[in-house]
């Protein structure tokens, strides 16, 4: 409402404006003509008549506002408000910044060049308003032809009359010596490298506009673009500091465009090279999105809001997934992850750990775990991924209402992993009374399905809480076989489990189940290949996963060990004693000889007979160690690997 | 193919359309120019702008979502908040590294992943708990702090002019 009062009073002091100095003149002229009679000594009256002068500039002043009125018309049409604001406010500029030029021109101070400056304000306005109008070519779903030739029309015209001026400039310069034409020439080659800014931005979103597809290299070319177009400016601002300085004196009037023009070739600098480098890391270390990701998720970009193929799609180290394109834009302006902010470019230790280490295509295990660590605080982690996603209530304590939906997200990506804890914590106990109950013949019933690892790691994890509650590798390492399972804290079998696993659960943290390592694409197996430090975190973190899988495999042992030795039960398969002996001498003491058979921790303990043992011993240390590794030792290590893989499965 | 930021508000005003959020009425100003934006804002409920109807115009960027929107009241406001021209003053609306009151931390500025959506309920909320520390406009804020009831009063008189009703004495 104010605005359109205040647009029609600024048209009504216009059009009075217009009006007062139109009459003015014609007094003036009758005046002269009745003074005079004949056509020229009443021109010689009014040129040497100073307040008839005046009047007279006035009115060329305003014949120029119309002539503008009337040209941007056929150029333009009308101008959207927003339009005319930004013109105002850049004319205002460029008035006072004449104005400072005159101090340095007093000598040359004259009508002719109060009128090319005026000119000159006249051309910079249409340039302006050129760049405006294909700016605004991005934001309106009707583009007419008639929009198209007026542009073309235009930029064509404007490019002709900045030629000609710089030509005109350039001669007189080097015909009478440095004059005010430098300044004039200066001010043209800065008009026409917007003049070709526009006609190249024009040019780029007419392709855009007419292709049928989304055409992704666009925001790289309008960057370049940008990049060129200031460095440009920039090297005419200092080459006509440095004439300035030598013919006359410091350009006051050019510092307050310079230092603009400067800084935001220094902002496009480094957006250019920081972008580089983010899109660089993007398209070599992240992996695409699979498309089980993209069903988590809801298969929308969140970018762009539309959605997504499995193949046009990037996973971040932080799991959040986006169009390839949409990040390649995000990325020259900020290299962070739109959701999370993580620093694309400087990435926390922490979550470089994990996000090198490919998450297991086939399951999504690896990923829940490293996403809230915590496992068994389920609805804490919830929570704490919803007050990440209500991020968005800027300093105020009301989330938006949808700023848990992302959060959301993130639980729905997690559902496997709040299942099948419970439901192995279930299953223990009854695995438990089986054993006791069933002496011998189906001890391996309660064990969970070897090939089920979710189920099979629960079991282990479950094992190891009945240790008291000890994160896994102190518990390995304070073990030397009999003395642990003296010290193991329970006389009644079948009430352990049901005690234990949430005292000691809590405390646990469940390593990353390594993925079947066949599965791994060539691209997660030349990352752990690097002999960077992201591929030795790799490596380390497979190893560590491998090394608590074992520990927990061997406290089982231990456990079931004391079990049987407790309720009395004998050796009864003696076939798997032999197999087992092998790992019993290196990781366990005689006892174990009499435990019952089974065929998880029979299988998982000769593996950890023949290779855990290396790991073992370099429990606690192996941050030192694994760096350094010969070509050897990784070959015989990636060997075991494979091994474990193929026989958890 | 039209631009993106086109696309994506474009899709935005259907959502909005499709699932109005309560209190909250959006749309562009013309199907011509999605780019500039009208809203309405009701008042939250149990606080002093209770019942009004607050016009606002929301301007994007040809680079949106990559850039924030500018937001200002088309009416009266009285608000810490909100400058005397109209224009809010929050941090979902900065972009990260401009920080006109250099307070903000990063987390809690403008990335692509907001929305017109957010940014409307988080000026909802701002009406509902103003933060006093960021003084767009120092006057509403001083009153804020140590003149609670007059700055009531004052809202009170901003939620009648909205509405059309004149004020109470």
């Amino acid at each position: 409402m104010s605005t359109t009062t205040a647009a029609a009073a600024a048209k009504m002091t216009s059009t009075t404006a217009v009006a007062v100095s139109l009459v003015l003149s014609s007094c003036v002229i009758a005046n002269a003509f009745r003074q005079k009679k004949q056509f020229y000594p009443s021109v010689v009256y009014i040129c040497k008549s100073n307040p008839s002068m005046a009047i007279m500039y006035m009115q060329a002043l305003v014949a120029v506002y119309l002539i503008g009125k009337l040209t941007g018309k056929l150029f333009f049409g009308s101008l959207r408000p927003a339009e005319s604001e930004r013109l105002i406010e850049k004319a205002w500029y460029a008035v006072t910044e004449t104005c400072l030029a005159f101090t340095i021109f007093k000598d040359d101070l004259s009508p002719k060049f109060v009128a090319l400056f005026t000119l000159l304000l006249f051309l910079k306005c249409f340039h302006w308003l050129a760049e405006d109008r294909v700016d605004y070519m991005e934001r309106t779903p009707i583009i007419s032809y008639i929009f198209h030739l007026r542009i073309w029309l235009l930029l064509f015209i404007l490019t002709l009359g900045d030629l000609y001026f710089i030509h005109d400039a350039y001669t007189t310069t080097m015909a009478k010596g440095p004059s005010v034409q430098l300044v004039f020439g200066f001010e043209y080659a800065l008009l026409i490298t917007l003049a070709a800014n526009a006609g190249f931005k024009y040019i780029l979103h007419a392709v855009d506009v007419h292709s049928d597809t989304f055409w992704e290299s666009k925001a790289v070319l309008l960057l370049y673009l940008e990049f060129f177009i200031g460095l440009c400016k920039a090297v005419m601002y200092v080459v006509f500091l440095i004439i300035m300085i030598r013919t006359y004196t410091i350009p006051l009037f050019a510092f307050r465009p310079m230092y603009h023009t400067l800084r935001n070739f220094k902002k496009v600098f480094q957006d250019l090279v920081l972008s580089r480098r983010a899109i660089h890391n993007m398209n070599t270390l992240y992996p695409d999105a699979t498309s089980q990701d993209l069903q988590a998720i809801e298969n929308v970009c969140i970018i762009c809001r539309e959605d997504m193929t499995a193949a046009a799609a990037k996973k971040l180290p932080c799991n959040h997934i986006f169009h390839t394109s949409c990040l390649r834009s995000w990325f020259q302006r900020h290299q962070t992850c739109p959701t999370c902010r993580l620093d694309i470019l400087r990435p926390t230790p922490p979550t470089t750990q994990n996000s090198n280490i490919p998450a297991p295509p086939t399951s999504n295990l690896g990923r829940t775990v490293q996403e809230t660590p915590l496992t068994n605080a389920a609805p804490s982690s919830s929570a704490t991924d919803n007050s990440r996603g209500s991020n968005t209530s800027n300093h105020l304590h009301v989330s938006p209402g949808q700023a848990g939906s992302s959060g959301n997200t993130y639980y729905n990506q997690t559902p496997l992993q709040y299942q099948f804890r419970p439901y192995a914590f279930q299953q223990r106990p009854i695995s438990i009374d089986e054993v006791n109950g069933n002496n011998n013949d189906n001890s391996n019933n309660g064990i969970p399905e070897p090939n089920n690892m979710n189920e099979s790691w629960d079991a282990f994890m479950n094992a190891a809480g009945l240790g008291g509650g000890i994160r896994l590798p102190s518990l390995f390492n304070d073990m030397p076989g009999s003395s642990n399972s003296s010290n193991l804290p329970f006389t009644n079998i079948p009430q352990i489990p049901l005690n234990l696993p949430f005292v000691g659960g809590i405390a646990i943290q469940p390593p990353n189940i390594p993925p079947n390592l066949d599965t791994l694409t060539d691209e997660e197996l030349r990352l752990m290949e690097q002999n960077t430090r992201q591929g030795c975190l790799a490596r380390i973190k497979y190893i560590t996963d491998i090394k608590c899988m074992l520990d927990a495999a061997v406290v089982m042992m231990n456990h079931y060990s004391s079990a049987c030795l407790v309720a009395g039960l004998d050796s009864t398969d003696s076939n798997l004693n032999s197999e087992t002996k092998t790992s019993d001498s290196t990781e366990n003491d005689e006892q174990l000889e009499t435990r019952p058979p089974s065929n998880v921790s029979s299988e998982t303990d000769s593996n950890a007979g023949s290779g855990g043992g290396v790991t073992s011993s370099s429990s606690g240390s192996e941050d030192q160690l694994l760096p350094e590794e010969t070509e050897q030792q990784r070959v015989i290590r990636l060997k075991r690997l494979e091994k474990f893989g193929s026989n958890s499965m | 193919m039209a631009g993106s930021a086109l696309r994506r508000l474009m899709a935005e005003y259907k959502q909005l359309t499709l699932n109005p959020p309560e209190g909250i009425i959006a749309g562009p100003t013309t199907e011509e120019n999605y780019f500039e934006w009208e809203a309405l804002i009701t008042g939250p409920e149990g606080t002093c702008f209770e019942g009004g109807v607050f016009p606002a115009k929301l301007i994007f960027p040809s680079d949106y979502p990559l850039s924030p929107p500018k937001m200002s009241f088309t009416c009266e406001m009285f608000h810490p908040n909100i400058y005397s021209d109209g224009r809010v003053c929050i941090s979902i609306l900065h972009a990260p590294g401009d920080d006109p009151m250099g307070y903000e931390s990063s987390n809690e500025r403008w990335s692509p992943v907001q929305s017109v959506e957010k940014i409307l309920l988080s000026v909802i909320s701002m009406l509902a708990e103003p933060n006093d520390e960021s003084g767009a406009n120092v006057d509403a804020a001083k009153m804020w702090r140590e003149n609670r009831e007059e700055f009531n009063k004052k809202a009170e008189e901003l939620v009648r002019k909205t509405l059309g009703i004149p004020p109470s004495e």
